[in-house]
């Protein structure tokens, strides 16, 4: 740190009056203080916020610096001097200066106004403002996350409505140019009449719309139902297949852009803060406090956390010591423990993926019986079977990861970040696996008899429109995750509170309110999402369906939080978390291409639904459309797409990769040889001290 | 509504827009709030710039500070005297610091001067344990709280004197991502 002496002159050192460099760049130039003799600009902190005003230092901050006066550091009284003085500098400027800063003026009254309009617009402010206000900024960040997500879905929902839908809906209505599929020799494959004949009754319809069977197989709501249309008037033409795929790629890839952009902040933070346990201690002491909250009782319940959360660390320095300290035949023994509690869970993660894989296959087994038929209970548990199964897989199998962990003694963060771990991959695997068996009885994939899918190219016998099939099972595992989260609330969440107010007996005290667990909420959501992202293609509305259904799961969460629930013992950190959650929603994002992409590139459209009817494949579509192209255009798109192109691209890709890393890794190894010479530099301060004493 | 009101001359609120982060709304309502404290010391004409302080129990008595367990420092480090009274462009300065769209900078110096009890320009071993207790309710053992005040200052003290200078705690404060989100009073 630099010293500055009373009535120095011209002096070649600059240190910003705060004394630190942080705030401070500009060249030479002198500082006169005027004040006391003996003192100086030290690393102290300045007196009092008046003598700031008394340096040059304050016009040339806010000169080089182009900041706003709002951000100085001085009393309100010595900011409207400040402006004052700024007003009339201003007015003595000539025209092209005075003209410029009248500009400059009235540019930031338009962007104030503009904000404050923008600001009536986002949606659900007052509620995430009050639940921060409340509970903090971890559990905002969940409230924050799903509005993402609701306007991610509807935004999809527009795109899918405008290029798909409702062009579909308006030909139809028209009457328009409609490819009828001509049935050839084989025409066992063209036979689809999903929709009923005759009187129903009412049971029926309910469960039609439950199952998204009947009726709804033949509405817009399912892929099926979309016709090989395309329109060629004078100046417009329309090709609706086209328009399908296209407006999935787009979709797609609109979701993937908006998420990377949101998890760019979250990453650079997460950078910046990679060894949060060196700064464990100041974080939560000197920057942890959160200052929004207004209700005594949560202040109380926020100053037992970080009271319970210091002395688990305090009791984790402990634990780690005697960690280092334990013997070889200790070790030996711990990790044994521990490999035979892996295999233990790898064991029950294999023994949920089988039960998935043989409840897909016995649903449709179930529902083909007789006694199943008429019976609506027990037909909806066939029909349900697999997302019955995921959903208690997805809840029972954490229950287990909690106590195995126990068992593996890891310190707590290492126990937390497992099992979460654990649960990512449980929750995404377990959709894998229930995509894998479908697919399979799709495309007769392990079975001896093959000769269902020799006709028509897939499991016609089953199923004569296989993508309404994958759209309907997508259709009811939403369905079946909404109702889950409503009957959770309404049904465990209420009583239990209920039960704990009004029975004071000791178990029940301890059993205690419902906690707010964000990751597991969180992982919920991501879950519901890639299930919709691997839906749209097969089932168009399902977008809307999504946004209605996180649009009331927000109303819903919001009340069992203020009625039910207590802030969870372990504060949730929002700035790991965010980045943490977003990741995992870019591997949702990437596992819901691949059966997408499976079935564009390598499966056989149906025959007798769907706009690709007659195709060989899905992709077909854009093989045709850039035929009719011209000249130019088609070379330019076979070019992209021929193996001159792609080679080349991917090593320059690999290269830009590589150049990336290089430069990542230089900074990370800059960053560390700055550290340590903060070390030493401070190592050597503490030996002058001594020396000189 | 509109541009009829008498409190404040065009000119100041102006002054009062460029020199916070609030909007002009939002400075009306804030005198609105400034008044409801003491309506009969708080004037309703503020054209011509009286000089009138509330002390600071009529202060630590809003909602918004009522239950804060530091709410005595804040207002004392916005105030000109040091001992909590507050005029109102103190009031507004400190709701502007203390608001969504403070620049980090400005919010860590003032952190600095709400956790530095003994206002020395330091954050010593006690006003360490001081906001240690004001943070736990002083339901931490006396061993604990030292332990935990030397684990602060060995990750934070750079300069090795034993307390925290400002660089230290600016330092510590730029690797805390959450800093800017819990350090704001919403009003």
């Amino acid at each position: 740190m630099h010293r500055i002496e009373a009535g120095a002159g011209d002096s070649d050192y600059d240190t910003h009056p705060f004394g630190t460099d942080v705030m401070w760049q500009t060249n030479a130039s002198v500082l006169r203080h005027r004040g006391h003799e003996e003192q100086t600009w030290t690393e102290t902190f300045p007196p009092t916020r008046e003598n700031a005003l008394e340096n040059n230092w304050v016009d040339m901050w806010l000169q080089n610096e182009n900041r706003p006066i709002k951000d100085l550091y001085c009393s309100m009284q010595r900011k409207i001097e400040i402006r004052r003085k700024q007003e009339r500098k201003m007015k003595k400027k000539t025209g092209l200066e005075s003209w410029k800063e009248e500009k400059g003026r009235s540019w930031r009254k338009f962007r104030r106004k503009m904000s404050v309009v923008l600001q009536h617009l986002i949606l659900w402010k007052g509620s995430l403002q009050t639940i921060g206000g409340q509970f903090g900024t971890g559990i905002q960040s969940y409230f924050t996350f799903l509005r993402f997500l609701v306007l991610l879905n509807f935004v999809t929902f527009l795109l899918v409505a405008g290029f798909i839908v409702i062009p579909s809906i308006a030909f139809n209505e028209l009457g328009l140019n409609q490819t009828v599929s001509h049935s050839p020799n084989n025409s066992k494959c063209f036979e689809y009449n999903p929709n009923p004949q005759g009187l129903e009754r009412f049971y029926v319809f309910i469960m039609n719309i439950l199952m998204g069977t009947g009726f709804m197989e033949w509405t817009y709501m399912f892929y099926g139902y979309y016709k090989k249309t395309s329109v060629n008037f004078s100046n417009f033409s329309y090709n609706v297949p086209l328009a399908y795929l296209v407006t999935t790629l787009a979709y797609f890839l609109l979701s993937l852009l908006w998420t990377v952009i949101r998890s760019v902040q979250g990453f650079k933070q997460s950078l910046i803060t990679d060894d949060s346990s060196v700064n464990n201690y100041t974080d939560k002491v000197l920057a942890a406090w959160d200052f929004c909250i207004k209700d005594e009782k949560i202040i109380t319940l926020k100053q037992r956390s970080i009271r319970y959360e210091l002395k688990v660390d305090l009791e984790e320095e402990k634990i780690k010591r005697l960690h280092a300290q334990r013997t070889i035949c200790q070790r030996a023994g711990i990790y044994s423990v521990r490999i035979l509690l892996n295999l233990i869970v790898i064991a029950l993660l294999c023994g949920a993926f089988y039960c998935i894989y043989r409840s897909t296959q016995e649903s449709q087994l179930l529902l083909a019986l007789e006694s199943v038929k008429g019976n609506f209970i027990l037909e909806l548990l066939a029909g349900y079977l697999p997302s019955i199964v995921i959903t208690a897989a997805n809840f029972i199998l954490p229950l287990l990861f909690n106590i195995t962990i126990k068992w593996e003694q890891y310190i707590l963060s290492v126990e937390i970040r497992l099992t979460l771990v654990r649960c990512v991959f449980l929750r995404l695997a377990s959709l894998g696996m229930l995509l894998y068996s479908l697919w399979n009885n799709i495309t007769c994939g392990d079975t001896e008899n093959k000769t269902p899918c020799d006709n028509c190219g897939y499991n016609y016998v089953e199923n004569k429109c296989w993508e309404t099939r994958v759209g309907q099972e997508m259709y009811k595992l939403l369905i079946f995750d909404f109702l889950t989260v409503l009957v959770m609330i309404l049904l465990v969440d209420f009583p239990r509170k209920m039960i704990v107010d009004h029975c004071s007996c000791k178990l029940v005290q301890l059993w205690g309110q419902q906690e707010f667990v964000v990751p597991q909420f969180v992982l919920d959501i991501i879950y519901g999402q890639t299930v919709c992202w691997i839906g749209t293609f097969f089932c168009p509305l399902l977008p809307l369906l999504n946004t209605v259904k996180y649009f009331i799961i927000f109303y819903m969460k919001r009340l069992t939080l203020f009625s039910n629930c207590r802030p969870a013992d372990r504060t949730f950190r929002a700035s790991n978390a965010n980045f943490f959650f977003l990741l995992v929603l870019l591997l949702g994002l990437a596992i819901s291409w691949v059966p997408v992409l499976y079935s564009i590139f390598v499966m056989t459209p149906s025959k007798p639904c769907g706009p690709f009817r007659d195709q060989a494949f899905i992709w077909d579509t854009i093989s045709m459309a850039v035929e009719s192209l011209p000249k130019v255009a088609r070379n330019f798109f076979e070019f992209i797409a021929s193996q001159a192109f792609a080679i080349p691209l991917f090593f320059f890709s690999c290269i830009v990769m590589f150049y990336l890393m290089a430069l990542g890794s230089s900074y990370g190894k800059l960053v560390k040889t700055l550290k340590d010479q903060l070390q030493m530099e401070r190592s050597r301060k503490i030996l002058l001290n001594q020396a000189y004493q | 509504m509109g541009n009829k009101q008498t409190i404040f001359t065009d000119e100041q609120l102006d002054a009062y827009q460029d020199c916070t982060f609030f909007t002009r709304k939002e400075i009306l309502r804030l005198h609105g709030r400034f008044y409801e404290l003491a309506p009969n010391i708080v004037p309703m004409d503020y054209t011509d710039d009286p000089d009138v302080k509330l002390p600071m129990q009529l202060i630590i008595n809003m909602p918004e500070l009522m239950e804060n367990p530091f709410k005595e420092r804040i207002v004392q480090s916005f105030s000109e005297d040091g001992e909590g009274n507050l005029s109102f462009n103190d009031f507004v300065d400190m709701f502007s610091v203390m608001s969504e769209m403070a620049p980090r900078e400005l919010k860590a110096i003032y952190a600095f001067k709400i956790y530095d009890f003994n206002t020395d320009n330091f954050i010593c071993k006690s006003d360490l344990e001081k906001t240690l207790n004001k943070l736990t309710r002083e339901e931490l053992e006396e061993e604990e709280v030292t332990l935990v005040c030397e684990k602060v200052i060995e990750e934070a003290d750079m300069d090795g004197d034993g307390k925290l200078a400002f660089a230290d705690f600016e330092n510590m404060i730029s690797k805390a991502p959450d800093f800017l989100s819990t350090f704001h009073i919403r009003i």
